[in-house]
């Protein structure tokens, strides 16, 4: 996804460039590795809906996501499997599966609200969802993760 | 008691810092001059304006014992104040003494080290200077820690021995340097940041949890543990010697300044306009409450508008949406001057807006009794640290 604003690269003129990359630590997993977990959670996540268990479909999802360059495939998969999830959630369930989630799933479910509602088209799809969730999620965590999702350079 | 609350002045106090007596103080009210002010009663009077920086203060340091004020500024300056008699005139005036700091960027935060003989300067120049005074040129030169600071420096803080120094940095990394500069320092002691402490040795390099700028950062008084606030909503605890490392998430807006009240308390402040508590030890960390009691009278005034009282995220009736409703569909603006048009904009902490510096004001018996903090509303308010009021129940009022 196309996100930087500038788009003349100024940074060649600067010897003492700052790359995002310098900004995080680096995924220690290599990009294929990371594409083939993204497959397999895929799985997992649907045997666990299967059973009816979202928190715990959720916390497998949720738990080390891809991040960083070369991993797009990953990344998308990862969201569409989120998202399967969301929307198959009950209303009334929402709440006490957030609450079952620990600190970094809640954040990290945060980015991918967000994400899910940049990707343009996404947003016509599932938005009613996302943005349900992301009320409910909000009541859990407060504005923190919210500020969270906006810092973190680890973008998912 | 309840706090004091001094409204300075309409712009911001971007800094502030209190004479060992604590009878005078020197802020930057925004601007390019440091403004003294005199306590007289439960009122601060003007004194004397100190004009020699030519862009915005950011930040102030009054040593307690040698009575020099330090000031560092935008304009890639620092200056060293001194009262000294004036001979014309007999009077006692601020002489200014130029740093001479080497940074291409602004100056963004000051301390002196605790034996007074030094102090750093921190800056967008991705470098801290740590400067000494050199008797046979008379003025004051720099040393730059530079590796591995990849962006704007935002706080300083020494350790007690006075040659280690905590830096909080925009590329959201927490580090702790040795400033130790031999021709004014003794070899200090083996600590638990290590023992060989050669200039820019790093002792520790902590990162932001969640990818946040580090705002503040702070020894705690035996100099054993490190703390910092980012921009990520935290606040983390490092204890080198353990290791441990405890990460506090807020459910709130991020916190921007900090200052260990005891060997086991924090009090932190930020966005959300008002001090928090934490408290721990060796064994964990968490939040206790807030120094600012909001279910005082003040909560009767009506709450931040769209945030404040409303229970339901999403479902902002009252507050910003009555307001942009009104607005809309019956041409209302609540500008007009209502009675609850004005108090709907109104915080219901002391503090009306960000919090930006938090120091400690009073000692006694190796703990810190009072805070003072200042904020963007212009305002000054000393609070006494053993008045923490628990949040549970006005967590609504955070969370928005």
């Amino acid at each position: 996804m196309e996100t930087s604003f500038r788009k003349i690269d100024i940074d060649k003129y600067d010897e003492d460039v700052l790359n995002d990359e310098d900004l995080y630590d680096a995924d220690p997993r290599d990009p294929a590795m990371v594409l083939e977990e993204a497959k397999q959670r895929q799985v997992a996540v649907r045997s666990s809906l299967a059973k009816n268990d979202t928190a715990g479909a959720l916390a497998v999802i949720l738990d080390s996501p891809p991040y960083g360059p070369n991993t797009e495939q990953a990344k998308e998969i990862t969201l569409s499997t989120l998202l399967t999830i969301l929307n198959s959630t009950k209303t009334t369930e929402i709440t006490p599966v957030i609450k079952s989630l620990s600190q970094d799933a809640q954040d990290t479910l945060m980015k991918y609200i967000y994400k899910g509602m940049a990707m343009p088209g996404w947003g016509d799809i599932s938005g009613s969802v996302l943005l349900g969730w992301h009320e409910k999620l909000t009541e859990v965590t407060g504005v923190g993760s919210i500020v969270r999702a906006m810092t973190d350079r680890r973008i998912v | 008691m309840s706090p004091e609350v001094f409204s300075l002045s309409q712009t911001p106090i971007t800094a502030h810092a209190f004479s060992a007596d604590r009878k005078d103080i020197a802020v930057s009210l925004n601007s390019n001059d440091v403004q003294l002010y005199t306590r007289k009663g439960s009122d601060w009077t003007p004194t004397e304006t100190l004009s020699e920086h030519d862009k915005l203060i950011t930040s102030i340091d009054w040593a307690p014992v040698s009575n020099r004020i330090v000031t560092a500024s935008q304009d890639r300056n620092a200056y060293v104040w001194t009262e000294t008699t004036d001979a014309e005139t007999g009077k006692l005036i601020w002489k200014p003494t130029l740093v001479l700091l080497r940074i291409n960027r602004a100056a963004t935060h000051v301390r002196w080290s605790p034996l007074e003989n030094k102090f750093a300067v921190a800056s967008g120049a991705r470098a801290i200077a740590v400067c000494s005074f050199d008797e046979e040129s008379n003025w004051w030169v720099a040393k730059h820690l530079k590796k591995p600071i990849r962006s704007t420096v935002l706080s300083v803080e020494w350790h007690p021995n006075n040659v280690l120094l905590a830096a909080g940095s925009a590329d959201m990394k927490a580090r702790v340097f040795s400033g130790y500069i031999k021709e004014v320092d003794e070899r200090p002691a083996p600590s638990v940041w290590g023992s060989k402490l050669p200039f820019n040795t790093i002792c520790g390099e902590y990162s932001s949890p969640a990818g946040g700028w580090v705002h503040a950062v702070g020894f705690s008084p035996s100099g054993d543990a490190l703390a910092f606030a980012s921009h990520d909503s935290s606040i983390t605890i490092v204890y080198p010697g353990g290791p441990a490392i405890y990460t506090i998430r807020s459910p709130s807006l991020p916190l921007v300044t900090l200052a260990w009240t005891s060997e086991e308390s924090i009090v932190a402040a930020g966005h959300d306009c008002k001090p928090l508590v934490y408290a721990g030890s060796e064994q964990g960390w968490q939040e206790v409450g807030t120094l600012d009691d909001s279910s005082s009278s003040r909560a009767s005034e009506g709450s931040r508008s769209g945030f404040g009282s409303s229970s339901s995220v999403g479902r902002l009736k009252a507050g910003a949406f009555a307001t942009f409703r009104d607005a809309d569909s019956r041409g209302q603006s609540s500008l007009s001057g209502t009675a609850t048009g004005l108090s709907d904009t109104k915080l219901n902490t002391i503090h009306q807006n960000t919090i930006l510096s938090v120091r400690p004001y009073e000692v006694q018996g190796g703990y810190v009794t009072k805070v003072s903090t200042s904020a963007v509303d212009g305002t000054l308010v000393i609070w006494d640290t053993n008045e923490v009021s628990a949040l549970a129940g006005k967590m609504g009022g955070v969370r928005i």
